[in-house]
């Protein structure tokens, strides 16, 4: 995706100082959903660590998807991917995501994310914890060179 | 002037760099005391730095079908307008070239983005884009008449329509902000509207229009697009600062610079719970308020200041 060597060092550090994150959900039951939108909250306050929640791919870094990829969802999904501008990151929240959880073999569910985009980090658990998806976020921006 | 000391200045001290850290500084302000408000911890004081060099150093795309040399002109476009009417202002209470009108090129120059903008919206053909393209639009109707309107108090009282001219008068009849803090409160709420912030940032409404007419921008083009909103911020405090505060710079470059800092925190700190107290209005509300209240109230106050 980058070319490691290349990039200087202000920007990496920008990079991992700045990742704003895009929600979608692929078709799940909304339970990482409220998950995530509860990072937000004064509570968690991911913007500590600079995580803002854009609504539009084209200002987002990272793509956030919570639920197993369904049949129908799948060219959205790859759309909304196509429009995030480089470099990128694919973030499975849950147990649907990770590998199709409940759901797999289900005849309308293509299984995990991984099934259509690559994915960089996978965050387990029905639905996740709120720490783990900071954890998850912040594990992924130290591989971010 | 030698060419290092014009170089220092365009660059460094009340050029680029300055005004570069002043705007991002100001922003970091903001949303950290918005953050606070909220009962939050809110972001680290390089936040600014590290959202603006990571959008720089991003790729850039457009929908397919834009036009791509209009579309990266009206970033820049609205940046170096920015700019210019900053040139103008006097930041810091420093000296800058006057001349009798310059009030006017102001206000011309700081109101461009807002076309621009609207420009924007249209030309990256974006349903939400236009949608927030036209909010900005019919706001920029209100408000620019209530900011023009509200300010003009102290054109009227001094009698010169040039910046200088405004602050020798108030060397001699004392600020302003006192006789006319009504003015004042007025060009303030006229400024939250320029500056699309809460309770008025109906144009790139987050949960109804998406970004409005910067959905379909990314990259530097985002990127150019924030820092100009950031500046404005800068320009457009200084201007009210200059207007109503205008005789508290005694010769003394450290004091001015010191009243000016101060200031400038104070109605950024203002600006940031206004933002944080109310609740974004609905373009008809805006509009109803604006031209059935508070355009009104402005025009009975410069009848006032006339009469008197």
């Amino acid at each position: 995706m980058i070319n490691k060597s290349k990039t200087p060092k202000i920007i990496s550090w920008a990079r991992k100082k700045s990742p704003w994150i895009l929600h979608f959900n692929t078709g799940g039951c909304n339970g990482c959903d409220i998950e995530i939108l509860s990072l937000l909250t004064p509570y968690y306050d991911v913007e500590r660590f600079g995580i803002l929640k854009e609504s539009t791919p084209r200002h987002a870094d990272i793509l956030v998807c919570t639920g197993p990829v369904t049949r129908q969802v799948k060219t959205r999904l790859l759309r909304i991917y196509n429009q995030m501008p480089a470099p990128k990151w694919v973030l499975a929240v849950g147990s649907c995501s990770c590998s199709g959880g409940v759901f797999s073999g289900s005849y309308n569910i293509l299984g995990g994310i991984d099934q259509v985009l690559p994915v960089d980090m996978y965050i387990t658990g029905c639905p996740c914890r709120p720490e783990a998806i900071i954890d998850g976020i912040i594990k992924l921006l130290e591989e971010v060179k | 002037m030698n060419i290092t000391e014009f170089l220092f200045n365009i660059l460094i001290f009340p050029g680029f760099l300055f005004l570069l850290a002043l705007a991002l500084g100001l922003d970091w302000l903001d949303r950290k005391l918005i953050a606070r408000f909220q009962g939050r911890v809110g972001p680290p004081w390089y936040q600014p730095w590290a959202d603006l060099l990571k959008l720089f150093a991003k790729e850039d795309i457009l929908p397919a079908g834009t036009n791509v040399v209009f579309t990266s002109l009206l970033p820049l476009l609205s940046f170096a307008s920015v700019m210019t009417a900053l040139f103008y202002i006097p930041i810091a209470f420093r000296r800058v070239p006057s001349f009798q009108g310059d009030f006017i090129v102001i206000m011309f120059l700081l109101s461009v983005p807002s076309l621009l903008y609207f420009l924007a919206g249209w030309a990256t053909k974006g349903v939400y884009s236009i949608i927030g393209g036209n909010r900005s639009l019919l706001q920029y109707f209100s408000y620019e008449v209530l900011f023009l309107l509200a300010i003009s108090g102290t054109i009227i009282t001094s009698n010169s329509w040039s910046i200088e001219g405004i602050r020798q008068a108030q060397f001699e009849q004392g600020a302003f902000i006192l006789p006319q803090i009504f003015g004042f409160l007025l060009a303030l709420s006229g400024l939250i509207g320029k500056l699309k912030r809460g309770p008025l940032d109906i144009p790139k409404a987050n949960s109804e229009v998406i970004a409005g007419p910067l959905t379909e921008f990314s990259g530097k083009k985002l990127a150019l697009w924030i820092l100009t909103n950031e500046l404005q911020t800068v320009a457009g405090l200084s201007l009210l600062i200059y207007c109503y505060f205008g005789n508290l710079w005694q010769m003394n470059k450290l004091s001015g610079f010191l009243i000016f800092s101060v200031l400038l925190v104070l109605m950024q700190c203002l600006l940031s719970a206004i933002s944080a107290m109310y609740a974004r209005l609905r373009i008809d509300q805006l509009i109803r308020l604006n031209w059935y209240l508070l355009i009104p109230l402005s025009l009975l106050h410069n009848l006032y200041l006339i009469i008197k």
